[in-house]
């Protein structure tokens, strides 16, 4: 049954109104009632009285259409706990708002100074916005700075959200208005990165991104050829579950600069999983999409696609902690297979193998795909590790790379140079003899740890099993004309770190250094 | 990287050397020295902006004085305490003549 109710509910008219409701119902209690309070606009004490007994009269009462005021009250005197209590939407108009940001779930405008509403697509949205509400409160509670929706509106015939969000200018605004902002961008950009990265999320409260890249996994297995699918599936089962936060959409019209804090916004995509998905989303948004067309991405960002690509790598290289071509590259192309296989899957599903354009960019990213899958054995990386041919050629790229790490565990000059000796003699002992005459890879791994702190370098290749340190010392007591010209390197390893050793394991050879801080 | 600056001057050659000796820039210098050491007889390494060795510059630093020894002499001048420990834990400093 539905009764309604009109302007002010005080003590001058609460009773003649109780017993017009008592009246409607007619003692046909036990229905449920519905008052529809759109036309309300006041209720008193009084009035809040005649609910209860309502309530009391009738097996389920619930209030629809309330306005704002109404519904102030409602919740101050903890009514909106007692009874059913739906708010009327407030009407709200995008017409010639500024469009500040675009999501996979809907589209955010600027409504007045103070104020922006994300409008989402699915018309059906109260569920979304929702979800939204609790992972945004959850994230703000985790720590991470973000936005949280305070009122629901209707705008045209979908909901929206309003958020507070003054004097506020997204990354890609900085971007496209101020160039020579972009290693400012990128710092601020990767500082928050990572620290959504390293928010540990309490167990099942929020998706599990490896879930959703399954799935595309295997969508894409009827696409593939060959056995090409079921590595790809493979690869992606392989990557270990991860309880630490992603954003599942960080580009930069999703971070906005408030005064002088940066905050993260819309959250619907909030997860949990290996970086690895983030970075893929990430290649996307900034390459992916507008690898082909690079006007897409002006039109989504504002920059151009030169500006978008320069992003993408000096944050990555950010987020490595490295400037080492070879290590960007590897995590780059681990991100890309996840980042294709998606914009394959998406493609297909929108139906794009019907037009010319679409047949293309399906056969582009599913030619790079399956170059990526031939030489990638997995998708997780470490930010200490690096995987290169063991050519001479290379030493500089390691010896950079291990200084970086070097650096940032404040390790001294003296001991830096010491360190750097020894991974060259070993480096190049492993290019000139692992694999001779044929080619091969070599891992270097670097490990700050321990109190009093230590380094540990290890070298791992896959040659013919070699111990270097079998071999006698020179004797340095000789004189020139009696001393060797070789068998220099490995003795003066030895003799400027603190420790040396070579084991022979599951056809690899691992040669461990460690330095004593 | 590593620069080399070469002065030739009545039988004695001066390398002033700047930079790494390492395994990427010892061919370098070797062929410097190679190139530079016949008719000469006495060499000076000036090593103050040398900033690394490996032991692929030492090899090439053994050689020359091995040549150095057959027709004259050769010293190395300033080297940097960093470059003297290597020097040191190889037995270098018993064969290079330090000044």
């Amino acid at each position: 049954m539905v009764i309604k109710l009109n302007g002010r509910i005080d003590s001058n008219n609460a009773a003649a109104i109780e017993k017009e409701i008592m009246g409607q119902l007619g003692g046909q209690e036990g229905v449920p009632v519905v008052l529809d309070a759109s036309a309300l606009e006041y209720i008193s004490s009084a009035g809040l009285r005649v609910l209860l007994r309502v309530r009391k009269a009738c097996s389920g009462l619930r209030i629809t259409g309330v306005c704002p005021e109404v519904y102030d009250i409602l919740e101050m005197t903890g009514f909106t706990e007692m009874m059913d209590v739906e708010k009327a939407w407030r009407v709200v108009s995008v017409e010639g708002c500024e469009e500040i940001g675009r999501g996979a779930n809907g589209t955010i405008y600027r409504i007045d100074q103070d104020n922006v509403v994300k409008v989402y697509n699915n018309a059906d949205a109260l569920d979304d916005i929702q979800h939204e509400r609790e992972v945004a409160k959850l994230a703000l509670i985790l720590g991470i700075p973000t936005a949280i929706s305070y009122d629901v509106v209707r705008v045209g015939e979908s909901y929206g959200s309003v958020f507070e969000l003054l004097n506020a200018r997204s990354f890609s605004r900085i971007l496209s208005a101020e160039p020579e902002k972009m290693d400012w961008c990128v710092k601020e950009y990767v500082d928050l990165l990572k620290k959504i990265h390293g928010t540990l999320v309490p167990a099942g409260k929020l998706p599990d991104m490896k879930e959703t890249v399954l799935s595309w996994a295997r969508f894409l297995q009827g696409e593939l050829p060959g056995d090409a699918g079921d590595k790809l599936l493979a690869l992606v089962e392989a990557v270990p579950h991860d309880d630490h936060m992603i954003h599942g959409d960080y580009h930069t019209k999703n971070v906005e600069l408030q005064d002088d804090e940066v905050l993260l916004i819309d959250m619907d995509t909030l997860a949990v999983g290996h970086p690895v998905f983030e970075l893929a989303s990430m290649f996307n948004a900034y390459v992916g999409f507008s690898e082909l067309d690079h006007e897409i991405v002006r039109k989504f960002q504002g920059f151009d696609f030169e500006t978008s690509s320069a992003f993408w790598h000096k944050s990555l290289a950010a987020y490595l902690e490295t400037e080492c071509p070879t290590k960007i590259r590897e995590v780059e192309d681990k991100a890309r297979i996840i980042g294709y296989a998606r914009l394959i899957r998406r493609a297909v599903r929108r139906n794009a193998m019907e037009t010319e354009t679409g047949r293309k960019e399906v056969a582009f990213w599913k030619a790079q795909l399956l170059g990526l899958l031939e030489k990638t054995d997995t998708l997780t990386f470490n930010l200490n590790e690096l995987e290169l041919e063991a050519a001479a050629e290379n030493l500089e790229e390691v010896q950079a790379f291990v200084e970086e790490r070097l650096e940032r565990a404040r390790c001294p000059a003296k001991d830096r140079m010491k360190i750097c000796l020894a991974v060259e003699e070993i480096f190049i002992n492993i290019a000139h003899y692992a694999y001779a005459p044929d080619k091969g890879k070599a891992v270097v791994r670097v490990e700050v740890s321990g109190d009093p702190v230590s380094v540990t370098i290890t070298f791992v290749d896959h040659g013919i099993p070699y111990d270097p340190l079998a071999k006698t010392d020179p004797d340095i007591l000789l004189d020139a004309e009696a001393r060797e010209i070789g068998g220099l390197g490995i003795f003066l390893t030895k003799k400027i770190m603190d420790d040396v050793s070579y084991t022979y394991r599951d056809g690899q050879n691992i040669l461990t250094l460690k330095k004593n801080l | 990287m590593l620069d080399i600056q070469k002065t030739l001057e009545d039988g004695a050659a001066l390398f002033r050397l700047e930079g790494r000796l390492d395994t990427v820039t010892a061919p370098k210098l070797e062929k410097e020295l190679r190139e530079t050491m016949s008719g000469i007889s006495r060499l000076t390494l000036d090593m103050e902006k040398l900033e690394y060795i490996s032991s692929a510059g030492l090899r090439v630093l053994l050689t020359a004085q091995k040549t150095m020894n057959r027709q004259g002499e050769m010293k190395v001048a300033h080297v940097p305490e960093m470059i003297l420990e290597i020097f040191e834990v190889t037995g270098f400093t018993e064969i290079l003549t330090i000044e």
